[in-house]
């Protein structure tokens, strides 16, 4: 554990002198939380929806840039080298960019929603009050599926960028593969009527389906994956 | 203990048709300083990976500190200091917390980092720029940055891949004297890779020069150009190289052409020379000087390995 925390620590130092992560978080949070005023009248589905799908799209972006780049950064650096010499065990480093890339975007995505209840506030002409907050359904949406896309992510992304070589070709591939996996669940979330019950069933599953995704990653990563010139 | 810090053993390691090392052989006695000498892309480097359990070999055997260090990746690699030759440093922090972050990695107390790294960043005279990100540093600045980071857990063995690379001659000296401090009153056993041929002769105990992956010569850097022999440097004049080649010389007597008039003999006793000398004169071969000489590394080295290219 100690040594996860080790990575963690790390992980989040090198956060402070990203600019180009504390750019794309800061626009990820704004963007995602001024957007929503445009998606009209208050409490209706479709206002839930979108206004739930602005907090999982900040969670994207900054998932799918963070995971890869944790990986890619070190590689450029050669600070791979480095850490493969170090006796941090392979749980260690890939947990650790999991989970901070993960714990990111969950970050990002509440924040953007704290945006989005001031911004709905001041300028959305109906006054203070919980948004999608309020209903039980937009809670599950809000709180339960962003963490479970930024764990789903954060997976995709770290393993994606174990095999892609360049930042950007890591993020599209990231978001594409994302896109393609999420498509029978936005299906079903689009033509099953929208409520509590199977949005909460689908939330567990998905949390259930990248916990274990996780464990797999962790189960298969291996540290000599990290450098592409050792898979020779 | 085991009396060797490192065992190789017919180590080899392929990457697809091409063979980067190639049955390599030698031992690293605990407490030594061992130089690793070798063109770009002779396999010192990959070497290195193959000790500390990053590249698997495709065949032989490697111990180091007696353990496999693919078996036991992680107990190695807690017991030895790494400096590979691109160094790795985490650009987007701070000396300061590039040397925390290898403490902690060791599993220091919070105490023992704050003194660890405060006293490394001290050593290497850095303690001035210790908050300033590492992106700013130069060359220099992060290969001593590189070199603290590898002694910051007191490691038995120390691997360093082009420690001096960049570093200015006053750094050079630091860093030369820093390491044989290392070895000889902490008794640290230290894998140096260089191309710094007088520097490796100067502190190293051992050295082994690789070519093409295979080990080509091993031995006392002082030694190793005439086997241990007395060499004498001859200046003659008055007879081609066909004439001297020719001569009958006493048996263990070995005479090699260097540049122009000058010539290499090499004896199994000082006074054997004499009869050299009288075997010259006798064909008429003037001799205008003859110098007890030590082959110097470097001389060696450029013999061994000057002829082929480098890749």
């Amino acid at each position: 554990m100690i040594d996860l925390t080790t990575m963690m620590w790390k992980e989040v130092a090198e956060f402070f002198g990203n600019r180009r992560f504390l750019t794309i978080f800061t626009i990820s949070i704004g963007l995602m939380g001024v957007l929503p005023l445009t998606t009209g009248v208050q409490g209706s589905p479709v206002a839930i929806i979108l206004r739930g799908m602005f907090v999982l799209l900040a969670t994207l972006m900054v998932v799918a840039n963070t995971a890869p780049d944790l990986v890619l950064h070190e590689r450029v650096g050669h600070t791979l080298d480095y850490l493969l010499t170090t006796r941090l065990p392979d749980y260690a480093i890939f947990g650790a960019k999991v989970f901070v890339s993960a714990a990111v975007g969950y970050i990002a995505a509440m924040l953007s929603l704290a945006v989005q209840l001031v911004a709905t506030g001041l300028f959305g002409g109906t006054g203070w009050h919980w948004l999608f907050l309020s209903l039980p359904l937009g809670r599950v949406v809000a709180f339960g599926l962003t963490a479970d896309l930024g764990l789903y992510v954060a997976v995709v992304g770290t393993f994606v960028a174990l095999r892609v070589g360049e930042q950007r070709a890591a993020y599209m591939v990231t978001v594409v593969s994302v896109g393609v996996l999420l498509v029978p669940f936005l299906v079903g979330w689009l033509h099953v009527a929208l409520t509590m019950s199977w949005m909460t069933q689908a939330t567990i599953a998905f949390g259930v389906f990248s916990i274990a995704l996780g464990l797999l990653g962790l189960r298969l990563f291996r540290r000599e994956m990290l450098v592409l010139y050792l898979q020779e | 203990m085991d009396s060797q810090a490192i065992e190789c053993h017919g180590l080899s390691r392929r990457f697809g048709a091409r063979m980067a090392v190639s049955d390599l052989a030698f031992n690293v006695p605990h407490g030594s300083v061992f130089g690793f000498l070798g063109p770009n892309g002779a396999g010192k480097t990959t070497t290195v990976r193959m000790l500390v359990g990053m590249l698997r070999p495709s065949g032989g055997s490697v111990k180091v500190l007696g353990r496999d260090p693919i078996v036991e990746g992680e107990w190695v690699r807690s017991h030895c200091g790494v400096m590979l030759d691109n160094v790795g440093l985490y650009d987007r922090l701070s000396a300061r917390q590039n040397l925390d972050f290898a403490a902690r990695v060791a599993r220091f107390t919070v105490a023992q980092r704050r003194e660890r790294v405060e006293s490394a960043l001290h050593l290497i005279d850095l303690w001035d720029r210790r908050d300033d990100r590492v992106s700013s540093f130069s060359k220099g600045m992060r290969q001593k940055l590189g070199l603290a980071r590898a002694l910051i857990a007191d490691p038995e063995l120390l691997i360093l891949d082009e420690p001096t690379a960049g570093l200015d001659p006053t750094n050079i000296v630091m860093v030369r004297d820093l390491l044989v401090s290392l070895a000889q009153e902490s008794g640290r056993t230290i894998f140096l890779c260089t191309h710094l041929l007088a520097e490796a002769q100067r502190i190293c105990d051992r050295v082994a020069i690789i070519q093409g992956g295979r080990l080509v010569a091993i031995g006392d850097p002082n030694k190793l150009g005439s086997q241990g022999l007395p060499t004498f440097r001859l200046t003659l004049s008055g007879g081609d190289s066909d004439k001297i080649g020719d001569l009958s010389l006493p048996e263990d007597v070995q005479l090699s052409p260097l540049i122009g008039d000058e010539w290499r003999a090499t004896v199994a006793d000082p006074a054997d020379i004499e009869p050299v000398v009288a075997t010259l004169v006798g064909a008429h071969i003037g001799i205008r000087a003859v110098i007890p000489e030590q082959v110097s590394l470097e001389e060696e080295y450029l013999r061994l390995v000057g002829g082929e290219r480098n890749d």
